[in-house]
C-alpha cells in the first residue's frame, strides 16, 4: 500500500468540501497541497440535488429583515436545541456567501432592479431564500467545481472511497482509500483533514436523497471512536414524490402551492394556522401523517404507499417554468404528471441528518462531549453537527451552513498549517493492516447477500423510525439491527474483480449504514421527549427541564455509550413553539 | 452454494425417473415379463410428456441467501410461457434486459441477458439496480441522484445515448426488450462504466470559470454584481450542463477525430463568454478560434439531440462562430483606421 502526502485532505466534494478547498487555497495563497477525495466524480455529489435555495439576509433595509430575525426563526425552528452562538455565526456570514456564489458564477434569479431574488420558505418569517430556479444546489456545485479545477494546488481524486479514518493520540493521521478504477488501496497522509461527506438518509428506503448518501464520513469518525451528536434527529421532508421519493422542493409551497387531503381541504389550517403550508418541516410532515392515519389520504396503486396531494395548478405555467422548472421536468419524466395541470402525490421522506460528528462552533472535531479536540480534524456540512439546526432544520439553511463553515474551516486550516511544523510518521504495520481490511472482505466465505441486509435495514428504519415513533417500534428496530449486524459477518462479495468493483464499495457502505442505524436507534430510544423531528407517542411534549441538552453517543466495545452536552443559549430563551 | 444458478424444478422427476423406468423396462423384457415392461414404458412416456409440457415453464433463480425469484427464461424456448408466470402485482411485467458489458480482461463487449420485474414507473436504472442487488452483483455501472441532475448514469439505451434514470422502461421497449451498452465514445473501463478523465480535460481546456480582476471583492464579497434578467437569459440555457458526457458520445466528429474539443466543452466556453459578469472578454473567443476548436464542428447537431437537459451545444458552437467572425470584422476595421 503506497502512501501519499498532503497538507490537507478533504473527504467529500459537495458544497462544503469544495468551498473549503477554495478558501484554504486563497488563504494560503495557493501554498498548501490539497487532495479532494470523493467516491463519485467531484461534480456529482449529492449537493447537486438541493433545489429551493440558500438563506441569507441580503437587503435588510428594503425587506425589513434582520440577521436577528433570521437567527430567531432558525432557533425557534430548531425547537430550541440549536447552539445559539453557532446560529448567530451562520446568519451573520450567510449573506456574504450568497454574494460569493454570485462572484463565481451562480445564475441567481434576478428582479427588475437586477437584485438577487428571494422567496418564502418554511419557518422563515420573511422571504430570504436566494435561488437559481429550483436547481440552486446544482448551479452552486458547477460553479464550485469549475472554480476548484482552476486551482493548481488542488488534486481531485475522483471515485476514491475512504474506508478508514486514522487518528492517533488525538491527532489526525490519514485516510485509507481505495481507488475504484484500479482497486488499489493507498494511505492519504496529511497534517489536516476536513470531513465533508454529507448525511445518511439512505438509512431509509423512502428518501429524497441520492443512492450515495450513506453517511460514510460520520461512520468513519464513529468507528474511529469519536463521538456523534444528536443522531436521533432525522428530518423527513414533507413532500417527496410518490412512488420514487424524489424531492419536490419546499419552494413549491413557498411559491404558493397547497397541500390537499382526500376531502380537498387545505388541512394545514388545523395544524399551523398562521404559517399554513409554510410551517417548519417537522410540523408539516406530522400533519401529513396524521391526515393519512385519519383516513384522509390516498392510496397509490402499484406501490401501495399512502399520500396526500400537492396542488400547484393555480400558480400558472409562467411561474412554474421560471421558478420551478426542474420539478415539472421530474414529475413529467418520472410519473407522467404535469404539475401545471395535475396534482402531485407526495408523502414525507427521509431528507436530512440533523445530527453528525460532534464539533465545536468552528467545525473542529471534538474527542469528547465539549472540551477535548482531535488535532487537525474538521467536520463541516451535513456530516458535522455544529449545531445550527438543533432538532429540526429550516429549509435553505443547509446550503448556507455548508458554505459558511466551508469558509471557516478552509481559513482555519490555512492558519493551522502556518503554525504546525510537525510531521506524521506511519508504521509499516499500519499500512499492512489497512491493506488487509479490503483483502479480508474480498476473501470472506459467507452465505448472505449484502444487498439483502441493506434492504432489510432500510425496511426496518422506514417502518420503525419514521415521523412518529413509539417505544415498541424502536426496541424492535434495535433488535433487528443487531440481528442484521450479526448477519453481516456472514456476507459474501461475489465480485472479485479489481476494476470498478461496486459490489465491494456497496459492502463498505452497508457496513457504515449498519453502524449509523445502531447509533440513530440508540439515541432515539434514549430521548424521552418529543422535540422537533423526534416525536415519540409515549412522550408527546417537549421537556426542557430534563432534555434541553444534546445527546452524545460513542461506540463502545459491544454497543453504544451515551453522554450529554449542554445547549448554548445566548439571547433566546426557550418558549412554546406555535406557528 | 455461492453462485446463482438456474434450476428447472419440474425436470427433476423425469430426469431421474425416466432412465430408471427405461432400465426397468429393458430388464423386464430380457427377463420375459413383457406386460410389466409395457406399463413401465407407458409410465416413462408420461414422464417425458410432463417434461415436455412444463419443463421450461417455471424457471427460478436461487440466490445464495435462500431466496428464490421466479423468472421467465432469458432465452425464450417456449413462446407464450411468460403469460403463465403469475406476477406478484397485476401491473408488473417481466422485461428482458440485454446488457452489453465491457470485459476488461478480454477487452470485448459481452452480452448478458436478465429478466427483470418492472412496473409502469420503472426506469432503466431501477432495472439495472434490481439486477445488481437480486441476481448479479458483479454488474457495474455509475449512478447516484436518480433524478437526472448528477449526470452519472449516461449509457446507450436502445442505441441512443441517454440517462438511465430518466428512461422509462415500458415506454422505451423495443421488441419487448431493453438493450443497454456503455458509451463507446469514451474509453471503456468495465461493464457500463467508462473513463471520464479525457472528458474532464476537454472541459478544462476552455477555462470554464468566471474570470475576475477584483480578487479582494471576489473572496470577501460586500456587494452583488448587477445582472439584468436579459443578461441572465443570454447564458442561462447553457448553464444547465450536467457533464454526463452523452453529447460527446453522440458527436460524429469527436468519434472520428479525437483532436476536436467537442460539444460539451465548447458549450461551456460560450456559457462563460456570454455571462455579463465575466471579464475574460474576447480572449475566450481567441482560445476556441482553432480548427480543433469551433471550426471542426460540422453542425450534425446530434449533441443537442441527445442532451437530456436541453442545453443545445450545437447552437452554442454556432453562436461562438458568429461571435468570432463579428470580432474579426471589428479587428480588421480597427487596423484599417
Amino acid at each position: 500500500m503506497e502512501t501519499l502526502d498532503f497538507d490537507l485532505t478533504i473527504l467529500g466534494s459537495g458544497i462544503a468540501g469544495l468551498t473549503a478547498a477554495i478558501h484554504a487555497t486563497n488563504a494560503s495563497k495557493g501554498n498548501i497541497k490539497i487532495a479532494i477525495i470523493t467516491k463519485l466524480h467531484a461534480m456529482r455529489s449529492h449537493s447537486v440535488s438541493a433545489e429551493g435555495g440558500i438563506s441569507g439576509v441580503l437587503y435588510p433595509d428594503e425587506t425589513n429583515d434582520s440577521t436577528e430575525l433570521h437567527a430567531y426563526d432558525t432557533i425557534k425552528g430548531s425547537d430550541y436545541l440549536a447552539d445559539q452562538d453557532a446560529v448567530e455565526l451562520l446568519v451573520k456570514n450567510a449573506p456574504t456567501e450568497v454574494r460569493f456564489f454570485d462572484h463565481i458564477g451562480v445564475s441567481w434569479n434576478r428582479d427588475d432592479k437586477s437584485h438577487i431574488q428571494q422567496r418564502a420558505f418554511g419557518g422563515m418569517s420573511i422571504p430570504r431564500t436566494a435561488f437559481a430556479a429550483d436547481k440552486t444546489g446544482f448551479f452552486m456545485m458547477r460553479a464550485l467545481y469549475d472554480e476548484v479545477s482552476s486551482m493548481k494546488n488542488v488534486s481531485i481524486f475522483h471515485e476514491h472511497f475512504a474506508y478508514s479514518l486514522i487518528v492517533e493520540r488525538k491527532k489526525f493521521v490519514g485516510f485509507s482509500v481505495i481507488d475504484l478504477a484500479t482497486g488499489s488501496s493507498s494511505l492519504f497522509k496529511a497534517k489536516t483533514a476536513i470531513i465533508a461527506t454529507g448525511g445518511a438518509s439512505r438509512l431509509y428506503n423512502f428518501t429524497t436523497t441520492a443512492h450515495s448518501t450513506t453517511g460514510d464520513g460520520i461512520a468513519l469518525a464513529y468507528k474511529a471512536g469519536l463521538p456523534l451528536k444528536d443522531m436521533e434527529f432525522v428530518q423527513f421532508h414533507p413532500t417527496a414524490l410518490v412512488p420514487n421519493g424524489i424531492l419536490i422542493t419546499e419552494a413549491a409551497r413557498g411559491e404558493g402551492g397547497y397541500l390537499l387531503n382526500s376531502k380537498g381541504e387545505r388541512f394545514m389550517e388545523k395544524y399551523a394556522k398562521s404559517k399554513m403550508e409554510l410551517a417548519p418541516r417537522d410540523i408539516v410532515s406530522r400533519a401529513i401523517i396524521s391526515e393519512i392515519k385519519a383516513g384522509n389520504g390516498f392510496k397509490h396503486e402499484g406501490s401501495g404507499l399512502e399520500y396526500i396531494n400537492l396542488d400547484l395548478t393555480h400558480l400558472g405555467e409562467k411561474i412554474i417554468n421560471e421558478r420551478l422548472p426542474m420539478i415539472k421536468e421530474i414529475a413529467q419524466k418520472s410519473i407522467n404528471l404535469n404539475p401545471v395541470k395535475e396534482l402531485l402525490p407526495v408523502r414525507p421522506a427521509a431528507h436530512f441528518t440533523m445530527g453528525g460528528i460532534n464539533t465545536d462552533i468552528f467545525g473542529r472535531v471534538l474527542a469528547d462531549e465539549e472540551k477535548d479536540f482531535v488535532k487537525g480534524l474538521w467536520a463541516i456540512g451535513e456530516c458535522g453537527c455544529v449545531s445550527v439546526h438543533g432538532s429540526n432544520r429550516l429549509g435553505s439553511n443547509s446550503l448556507s451552513q455548508c458554505s459558511v463553515w466551508g469558509r471557516i474551516a478552509g481559513n482555519a486550516v490555512a492558519k493551522y498549517l502556518e503554525l504546525d511544523k510537525s510531521s506524521n510518521s506511519t508504521s509499516n504495520e499500519l499500512l499492512k493492516s489497512e491493506e488487509r481490511k479490503i483483502l479480508n472482505l474480498l476473501e470472506k466465505k459467507g452465505n448472505t447477500n449484502p444487498y439483502f441486509i441493506k434492504s432489510e435495514l432500510q425496511k426496518t428504519m422506514d417502518e420503525n423510525l419514521y415521523v412518529y415513533r413509539n417505544r415498541e417500534d424502536m426496541m424492535r428496530a434495535r433488535r433487528r439491527i443487531a440481528d442484521l449486524k450479526e448477519a453481516f459477518k456472514d456476507i459474501y462479495i461475489q465480485d472479485k474483480g479489481k476494476i470498478f468493483n461496486t459490489n465491494l464499495r456497496d459492502v463498505l457502505e452497508i457496513e457504515n449504514l449498519l453502524e449509523l442505524a445502531e447509533a440513530v436507534t440508540a439515541c432515539a430510544i434514549n430521548r424521552r421527549e418529543s422535540r422537533g423531528a423526534h416525536s415519540v407517542i409515549e412522550h408527546p411534549r417537549r421537556d426542557d427541564v430534563n432534555w434541553l441538552k444534546h445527546t452524545i453517543i460513542y461506540k463502545t466495545g459491544n454497543g453504544t455509550g451515551i453522554a450529554y452536552a449542554p445547549v448554548r443559549i445566548t439571547h433566546w430563551k426557550p418558549e412554546p413553539r406555535v406557528y | 452454494m455461492k453462485e446463482s444458478w438456474v434450476s428447472l424444478p419440474t425436470i427433476y422427476v423425469p430426469m431421474v425417473g425416466v432412465p430408471i423406468l427405461l432400465f426397468a423396462y429393458t430388464v423386464s423384457i430380457v427377463a420375459g415379463f413383457q406386460s410389466i415392461g409395457r406399463i413401465l414404458l407407458a409410465l416413462s412416456m408420461v414422464g417425458l410428456f410432463v417434461f415436455g409440457v412444463s419443463g421450461f415453464r417455471d424457471v427460478y433463480i436461487n440466490h445464495w441467501n435462500g431466496k428464490r425469484t421466479r423468472l421467465r427464461p432469458a432465452v425464450t424456448i417456449n413462446k407464450g410461457s411468460a403469460a403463465d408466470v403469475t406476477l406478484p402485482r397485476a401491473e408488473a411485467k417481466i422485461v428482458n434486459f440485454h446488457v452489453n458489458r465491457f470485459n476488461p480482461e478480454t477487452q470485448r463487449l459481452e452480452e448478458s441477458v436478465y429478466g427483470v420485474e418492472t412496473d409502469s414507473f420503472s426506469n432503466v436504472l431501477d432495472g439495472l439496480l434490481k439486477i445488481k442487488t437480486e441476481s448479479d452483483p458483479t454488474l457495474s455501472m455509475r449512478y447516484s441522484c436518480r433524478m437526472g441532475i448528477c449526470g452519472s448514469c449516461g449509457m446507450v439505451i436502445n442505441g441512443k445515448p441517454s440517462l438511465a434514470c430518466e428512461t422509462n422502461v415500458w415506454k422505451n421497449l423495443r421488441e419487448d426488450k431493453i438493450t443497454v451498452a456503455p458509451m463507446l465514445g469514451h474509453p471503456l473501463l468495465r461493464d457500463l462504466v467508462t473513463d471520464f478523465d479525457d472528458f474532464f480535460e476537454r472541459h478544462l481546456f476552455v477555462n470554464p470559470y468566471l474570470f475576475r480582476n477584483d480578487l479582494v471583492e471576489k473572496y470577501h464579497p460586500t456587494v452583488q454584481y448587477n445582472q439584468t434578467k436579459e443578461e441572465l437569459d443570454k447564458f442561462l440555457p447553457f448553464s444547465d450542463c450536467i457533464m454526463c458526457g452523452l453529447c460527446l458520445d453522440a458527436c460524429p466528429v469527436v468519434n472520428t477525430n479525437q483532436e476536436f474539443i467537442g460539444p460539451q466543452a465548447l458549450s461551456q466556453a460560450y456559457r462563460y463568454y456570454a455571462d455579463s459578469r465575466d471579464e475574460a472578454g474576447k480572449t475566450r473567443l481567441d482560445h476556441v478560434d482553432l480548427l480543433k476548436g469551433v471550426w471542426d464542428c460540422e453542425f450534425a447537431a446530434s449533441c443537442s439531440d441527445v442532451c437530456p437537459k436541453g442545453v443545445d451545444p450545437a447552437f452554442a458552437i454556432q453562436l461562438l462562430k458568429t461571435e468570432i467572425i463579428k470580432n474579426d470584422f471589428i479587428k480588421r476595421k480597427e487596423s484599417k483606421s
